[in-house]
């Protein structure tokens, strides 16, 4: 029960900041490549160094695996048709979410602030889950790792 | 000094901190300082885990929900990590629910229907089968990435490679 607890209150704190900073994971870079603007780019930054800091603190108040090194242990590629699935896999899902506008994430977001588009992105992001889990997983099999 | 003078200045002090609240989360660093911290506490600490770094995300927690569901009602198997099969995981729903309680605190929410509806869809479909194949949404790429995924770097090169590549072929097909 806890995990629903902790899950929908995330949610709700993430989708209220995300209201207000208008944040997206991947319109920073769009904005920085569109017109040199860097507010959503520092904050995906900031994201990014913050989580650096709190994983290594939380290395260090219990031992949770993942090793100490730069690389936590069991997420190395086992070789190069993994690394390039990720790759591909990646360039497609940069391609797509720019393309529709905004990070999954943002979609959430702009959903509840009323925003049609994004429902119908939702419908068919969540139409795609059941697909992919049902028939096309099972399928291809698991390429990453 | 009087009781009036004290709330009065209690007010103005309350005004103050307000305004500068609202300040801060209007700013995307704080969201990413805020967003990492209690990712990295939800899923080290309130059990959204294994997998690991999986305190946020938009694509695998909303397949988790809805897989869930399809499991729970249509008596199907479908996967589920083991964080959200027992019970399920609502990020996703908080993410709407919060971000409609802020839009209309602020009165910022209506309705815009801009069109362009069936290819939302089909980019909301490409988008869940990519994240879901690369394990996770741009947002969990980037937590995954600081968690020292080595799998979560590379991903996040590429999607930044493919943000650049459709940011050029926007420009380029809107100055065509």
């Amino acid at each position: 029960m806890i995990v629903s607890l902790s899950s929908l209150a995330l949610g709700l704190v993430v989708g209220y900041l995300g209201q207000r900073s208008r944040m997206c994971s991947i319109g920073g870079l769009r904005d920085f490549v569109l017109v040199r603007d860097t507010g959503l780019l520092r904050g995906a930054g900031a994201l990014l160094a913050t989580s650096w800091v709190a994983f290594a603190v939380a290395r260090l108040i219990h031992h949770s695996g993942g090793g100490h090194g730069l690389i936590a242990s069991g997420t190395t590629p086992s070789g190069l048709g993994a690394v390039a699935a990720i790759v591909v896999g990646a360039v497609v899902l940069g391609f797509a979410a720019t393309l529709s506008g905004a990070c999954p994430l943002r979609q959430h977001v702009l959903a509840g602030q009323g925003r049609v588009g994004a429902w119908s992105f939702l419908a068919g992001f969540y139409l795609a889950a059941i697909v992919y889990t049902s028939w096309i997983q099972p399928s291809i099999g698991s390429w990453v790792l | 000094m009087t009781a009036g003078a004290a709330t009065g200045g209690q007010e103005a002090l309350e005004a103050r901190l307000g305004e500068r609240a609202g300040r801060w989360a209007r700013s995307a660093v704080v969201y990413g300082v805020v967003v990492a911290a209690l990712a990295v506490v939800v899923g080290e600490w309130l059990d959204v885990s294994p997998p690991a770094a999986y305190g946020l995300c938009s694509a695998c927690h909303g397949r988790d929900l809805a897989d869930w569901v399809v499991n729970h009602t249509e008596g199907k198997r479908l996967f589920v990590t083991a964080a959200g099969a027992g019970w399920p995981l609502l990020t996703v729903l908080g993410l709407v629910a919060g971000s409609f309680a802020a839009a209309r605190r602020n009165g910022e929410f209506g309705t815009v229907d801009i069109g362009g509806n069936v290819r939302q869809f089909l980019y909301g479909a490409t988008v869940m089968c990519a994240a879901l194949f690369v394990g996770g949404c741009p947002t969990r790429i980037i937590i995954r990435t600081g968690y020292g995924d080595l799998a979560g770097a590379l991903a996040l090169a590429g999607v930044a490679a493919g943000i650049v590549a459709a940011t050029l072929t926007l420009r380029w097909a809107a100055r065509r």
